[in-house]
C-alpha cells in the first residue's frame, strides 16, 4: 500500500452489514459504534431516538466551525431508514464513507471556484485541521496556493521528513503534470510571513501550487483527494521508513551476532553412546 | 577500501590483540569481588595507559586496558544530520540486546558511539583473535551499513513523491 | 465528546487479528493474523532476503485480503500466542493502523494484548514498534486473560468487581485454562487442552460423513461448522438427551439447508444427536480425542487445586468464560455443576475422614458466562480503554524516552477500583 485510502472502511462495512442483515430479514440489532479517522475526525452510526429501524450516522470534525456553520457535537449527520431502504445504498455508503473528504473538499472547490471566475479579493482561508497544524488555502486569477504546515513528534522524524520534502520538491522531474513543491523547514513560507504562522523547530511548511489544469471541473476531484490525505501520506511513509530501518538493523543485529558466536568454541559431545543408543557415564 | 581505512584497521587489530592480554585478578579492595578493573579503577598500578586510534576527526577508537579487562570505545563515522540518526538508532538498537552480545557494554563511553568491554572471562571462554575479529567486523560493516541505509531512505523518499506527484 | 481522541484496541491472536476503538461494544474488524508478502530471491536466510531498495516491504496485504492475493507467500507473524517474526509483526501493526483502523498513532493511546508468559523482552520489543515507529503517545500491554475477567464485569454489580478467577478460553484450536490472581496470572498452574472449536468441527464432520451423503465433499467442513455454530448445544445428561430425541424425534432433530456451491443445487441435512454430541466432547474428550481423556471440569479443578491454598475459594467463585467455543447454550451450567460435584465430593470425603467432628464450610462455584463472551478480551480492553484510569497507567511517550524500553515490562493492574 504506497497511497492511502480516502474512504473510511469501517463506516462502510457497518453500514453495509446493518443493511445485508435488515434485508436478509434478521432482526434489527440497536447500533453504537464510534470510531476515528484521520485529522481527529470522529464517527458515530447510532440509532435515532432508541428506534432501532433508524440509523444515524454523524460526523464530527474538529475544525468544522472554520468551515463554516456548526451543530452540537456532531456536525453533518445522514439519517439511515432500514425500513425504507433506497434502491441505491451501495451507492450511498460509498458516499457515508467519503464523508470526511467531502467536507475537507468543499473548501478546495470554493477555492477552485474563485481561481476560475479570476475572484482574486478572496481572504486566505485558514483550517486548523489538527491541534496544532494548519492548512491555508489562496486563490489567484492564474492559481491556487495550499499550503500545509506539519509538526513533527519525533525530533528524529523532523530529519527523515525533511529528506521527504527535499525529495517532494524535486518530484517535479518525475511528472510533467505534477504542480510545483515547495517546502521550508521551520520558517513559514513568505506568503505566510506577518501571520500568525509558528516557526519551531519541529515544523515543516509544504507549499503545492496548483494550475488551472489541476483545478479544471475534470481533474480537481482527483486533485482534491491527492491534497487532503497529503499530511498523512507524508507522516505515513516516514512510518514506515522508520519500519524499514528497524527490519534493517534486525537483519544486521543477528548478522553481527553471529560473527560473534563464531568467537566460541563449539562444544563437542563429549559422551559416547553404544549402539543402542544409550550414554556411557564415568564415574570416578 | 580507501587508503586510509586498512591502515587504520590494521592498526587498531594489533593493538587489540596486544591489549587482549588479560588475567584474572581479585579485587584488592573488598574480599571475594572479581570485578573488570577497567569499569572499577580502583588502583592506578592496574590500569595501562588507554590509546586512541585515529582516522580522521570523527572516527576514532579509545582502548583503555587493565590487568583483567579491556574497553573498546568506538566513534562511528557520521557525515551528516540523517547519518547521524540512523547511526543513534541503531546503536540504541543494538544496546538494547545487549543480553546477547555479552561483549556489549550496554552504554557507551562519553564521546563515542558504542562500546565493548571483554573481560578475562570471555577470553578465557572464547578465542581471542575470534573476537578482536568481531571488532574488526563491526567497524567495516557499521560503516558500510549506516550509509546503505541512508541511501535507502533517501531511495524512498524519491519513490514515494515521485508516486504522490505522478498521479495529478 | 472531550475533544479526546478513542484510544485503539488490538488484539493480536494466533488465529485472528481484533482491532477497534475503545468504548464499542464490539471490535470493528476481525481478521485473520495473516501477512502476505513476496519473497524475491531465494537465497540467504529469511531476514536478509527481504532487504531491498525501493519500497517493495509495502507490498503486502494482511488479514482477509492476504489469501486472495496470488503470488504472495502468506505468513503467520504469531505462533502459539506469541510473536515469532518481528519485521512482520511491525508490516501487519502498520497496515492496521493506517488502512484498517484510518487513524494516525500520533493521536491515539493503544492498549496491545499478550498472552500469559509472555517474555519481558517481546514487550521491549513491541513498545519498541510503537513507540519508535509510530510515535504513539502512549501504551499499555494487557494480558489476555486478564482482559477477559475484566470483560465479565459487564454483567456484575460493582462490588463483584474481582480480578481474582479462573479463565477458560476457548478459541478454535487449543483451550487453556488460566489462574488469575489479583491481576496476576499464576504462571505455573497454566493448562492448555488440545480440545477446541475445531475438533467439535471435526467430530460432527465424522459424525455426519457416516449417515448423510447428500452433504458434497468439499463442502463437508463448513457445513459442519455452520450445524455447529447455530444448531450445537451443552445437555446435562447425554443418556437421556438420547431417549429424549428418539421418543419425540420430530421436535428435536433439525433440518439444515445448504447450497451446493458448484451446482448450485439446494440439499438438507438432518442434524439429530450432533447437536448434544459436538460439544460434549469437552466433558467427554475420549469420544474424539484417544490420547486425551481428561474432562473439562476436572482440569479446572486441577488447576484451581495446584494453586496457593489462599486463593482457591475465590478462584472456584470466579470462573469465566472466554473466546467462541464457550458460546454454547448450557456451557456454564453444565461446567458448574460438574465442578460443583466434584468439590462436594472432595468436601464429603475429607469430613467423613475426620470422623464426622469437623464439618468444612462449603465451596460456592460459580461459572460466569456473559454477552460479551466471544470477543472477550477485546471488550474487556475496550472497556478497561475507555475509563479515565488508563490513561494514568498508559506508559506514555515521554516516559519511554526518558527511560527507555525496560519501562515496558511491567504494566499495572487496573480496574478494580472503578
Amino acid at each position: 500500500m504506497i497511497l492511502l485510502e480516502i474512504n473510511n472502511r469501517v463506516v462502510e462495512e457497518t453500514l453495509t452489514l446493518k443493511i445485508k442483515n435488515a434485508q436478509a430479514g434478521l432482526k434489527n440489532e440497536s447500533i453504537d459504534v464510534t470510531v476515528a479517522d484521520f485529522d481527529g475526525v470522529l464517527y458515530h452510526i447510532s440509532n435515532l431516538n432508541g428506534d432501532k429501524t433508524k440509523i444515524r450516522t454523524s460526523i464530527s470534525l474538529k475544525f468544522y466551525k472554520q468551515l463554516q456553520e456548526h451543530e452540537n457535537g456532531y456536525n453533518v449527520s445522514v439519517l439511515l431508514d432500514l425500513e425504507n431502504i433506497p434502491q441505491n445504498w451501495p451507492e450511498l455508503i460509498k458516499k457515508l464513507g467519503l464523508l470526511k473528504r467531502n467536507c475537507f473538499a468543499s473548501v478546495f472547490e470554493k477555492y477552485f471556484d474563485f481561481q476560475e471566475r479570476g475572484d482574486e479579493g478572496q481572504k486566505r482561508a485558514v483550517i486548523s485541521y489538527r491541534d496544532d497544524e494548519t492548512l491555508y488555502v489562496e486563490a489567484k486569477a492564474d492559481r491556487v496556493t495550499v499550503v500545509f504546515s506539519t509538526r513533527f513528534r519525533d525530533e528524529d522524524d523532523v530529519i527523515i521528513g525533511k529528506v521527504f520534502m527535499q525529495e517532494l520538491k524535486e518530484g517535479l522531474r518525475a511528472s510533467h503534470t505534477a504542480p510545483p513543491v515547495l517546502f521550508s523547514h521551520r520558517e513559514p513560507p513568505r506568503e505566510l510571513q506577518n501571520t500568525d504562522a509558528i516557526v519551531d523547530n519541529k515544523v515543516g511548511y509544504v507549499t503545492f501550487v496548483l494550475f488551472p489544469r489541476h483545478t479544471a471541473r475534470n481533474t480537481r476531484d482527483n486533485t482534491i483527494n491527492l491534497i487532503h490525505m497529503f499530511r498523512h501520506y507524508l507522516h505515513y511513509h516516514i512510518k514506515c521508513s522508520k519500519a524499514y530501518i528497524h527490519s534493517r538493523m534486525r537483519a544486521k543485529t543477528s548478522d553481527f551476532l553471529k560473527v560473534l558466536n563464531r568467537a566460541r568454541p563449539e562444544n563437542k559431545s563429549t559422551d559416547k553412546k553404544t549402539i543402542t543408543g544409550r550414554t556411557f557415564i564415568r564415574r570416578d | 577500501m580507501s587508503a586510509t581505512l586498512k591502515p587504520y584497521l590494521t592498526a587498531v587489530r594489533h593493538t587489540l590483540t596486544a591489549a587482549m592480554c588479560l588475567g584474572n585478578f581479585s579485587s584488592q579492595v573488598v574480599e571475594r569481588h572479581n570485578k573488570p578493573e577497567v569499569e572499577v579503577r580502583s588502583s592506578r598500578e592496574l590500569l595501562l595507559t588507554p590509546v586512541v586510534i585515529s582516522r580522521n576527526e570523527k572516527e576514532k577508537v579509545l582502548i583503555e586496558t587493565s590487568v583483567n579487562s579491556v574497553r573498546i570505545s568506538i566513534a562511528v563515522k557520521q557525515a551528516d544530520e540523517i547519518e547521524k540518526i540512523l547511526c543513534k538508532k541503531f546503536m540504541r538498537f543494538m544496546m538494547m540486546r545487549a543480553e546477547n552480545f555479552i561483549v556489549l557494554r550496554r552504554k557507551p563511553i562519553e564521546g563515542y558511539d558504542i562500546s565493548f568491554l571483554i573481560t578475562n572471562f570471555h577470553t578465557e571462554q572464547m578465542y581471542k583473535h575470534k573476537l578482536v575479529d568481531f571488532v574488526i567486523h563491526f567497524m567495516e560493516e557499521i560503516d558500510k551499513e549506516i550509509s546503505e541505509m541512508k541511501l535507502a531512505v533517501n531511495a524512498r523518499a524519491r519513490i514515494v513523491s515521485e508516486e504522490f506527484l505522478k498521479r495529478f | 465528546m472531550d475533544g479526546k481522541l478513542p484510544a485503539c484496541v488490538i488484539d493480536v491472536g494466533t488465529g485472528y487479528t481484533k482491532l477497534g476503538f475503545a468504548a464499542n461494544k464490539e471490535p470493528q474488524f476481525i481478521i485473520p493474523s495473516a501477512i502476505a508478502i513476496k519473497e524475491t530471491a531465494k537465497v540467504g536466510d529469511t531476514t536478509s532476503r527481504r532487504l531491498n531498495k525501493g519500497v517493495e516491504d509495502l507490498d503486502f496485504y494482511i488479514g482477509d485480503e492476504a489469501f486472495d492475493a496470488t503470488g504472495y507467500a502468506v505468513k503467520y507473524p504469531v505462533r502459539h500466542g506469541l510473536v515469532e517474526d518481528w519485521d512482520l509483526m511491525e508490516k501487519f501493526l502498520e497496515q492496521c493502523i493506517f488502512k484498517y483502523l484510518r487513524a494516525e498513532p500520533e493521536d491515539h493511546y493503544f492498549l496491545l494484548t499478550e498472552p500469559p508468559l509472555n517474555t519481558p523482552e517481546n514487550r521491549e520489543y513491541i513498545a519498541e514498534i510503537m513507540f519508535e515507529s509510530f510515535n504513539v503517545p502512549g501504551l499499555y500491554i494487557a494480558v489476555q486473560a486478564v482482559l477477559a475477567l475484566a470483560a465479565s464485569w459487564a454483567s456484575r454489580s460493582i462490588e463483584e468487581r474481582t480480578l481474582t478467577g479462573i479463565v477458560i478460553d476457548s478459541g478454535d484450536g487449543v483451550t487453556h485454562v488460566i489462574p488469575v490472581a489479583e491481576g496476576y496470572v499464576i504462571g505455573s498452574c497454566i493448562k492448555h487442552i488440545p480440545i477446541a472449536g475445531r475438533n467439535i468441527t471435526y467430530f460432527i464432520q465424522s459424525l455426519l460423513r457416516e449417515r448423510e451423503i447428500g452433504i458434497p465433499p468439499e463442502q463437508s467442513l463448513e457445513t459442519a461448522k455452520a450445524i455447529k455454530e447455530k444448531y450445537c448445544y451443552i445437555c446435562p445428561d447425554i443418556a437421556k438427551e438420547f431417549a429424549k430425541y428418539d421418543s419425540d424425534p420430530g421436535r428435536w432433530m433439525k433440518k439444515y439447508e445448504g447450497m451446493n456451491s458448484v451446482t448450485r443445487q439446494p440439499f438438507t441435512v438432518d442434524v439429530g444427536y450432533e447437536r448434544f454430541l459436538g460439544p460434549e466432547i469437552f466433558f467427554h474428550p475420549e469420544f474424539s480425542n484417544p490420547d486425551f481423556t481428561i474432562p473439562l471440569s476436572q482440569i479446572v479443578d486441577d488447576v484451581i487445586q495446584n494453586c496457593p491454598i489462599d486463593v482457591r475459594r475465590p478462584l472456584y467463585d470466579n470462573i469465566v468464560l472466554s473466546g467462541g467455543s464457550t458460546m454454547f447454550k448450557d456451557f456454564s451450567r453444565r461446567l458448574q455443576r460438574d465442578i460443583k460435584r466434584t468439590v462436594d465430593s472432595r468436601l464429603k470425603l475429607s469430613e467423613t475422614l475426620g470422623g464426622g467432628r469437623l464439618k468444612p464450610k462449603p465451596i460456592d462455584v460459580q461459572v460466569v458466562s456473559h454477552h460479551m463472551q466471544r470477543y472477550a478480551v477485546w471488550f474487556g480492553g475496550s472497556m478497561l480503554a475507555s475509563t479515565p484510569e488508563f490513561y494514568t497507567v498508559c506508559h506514555t511517550k515521554e516516559d519511554y524516552e526518558e527511560y527507555g524500553p525496560s519501562i515496558c515490562r511491567h504494566n499495572p493492574v487496573f480496574g478494580t477500583m472503578t
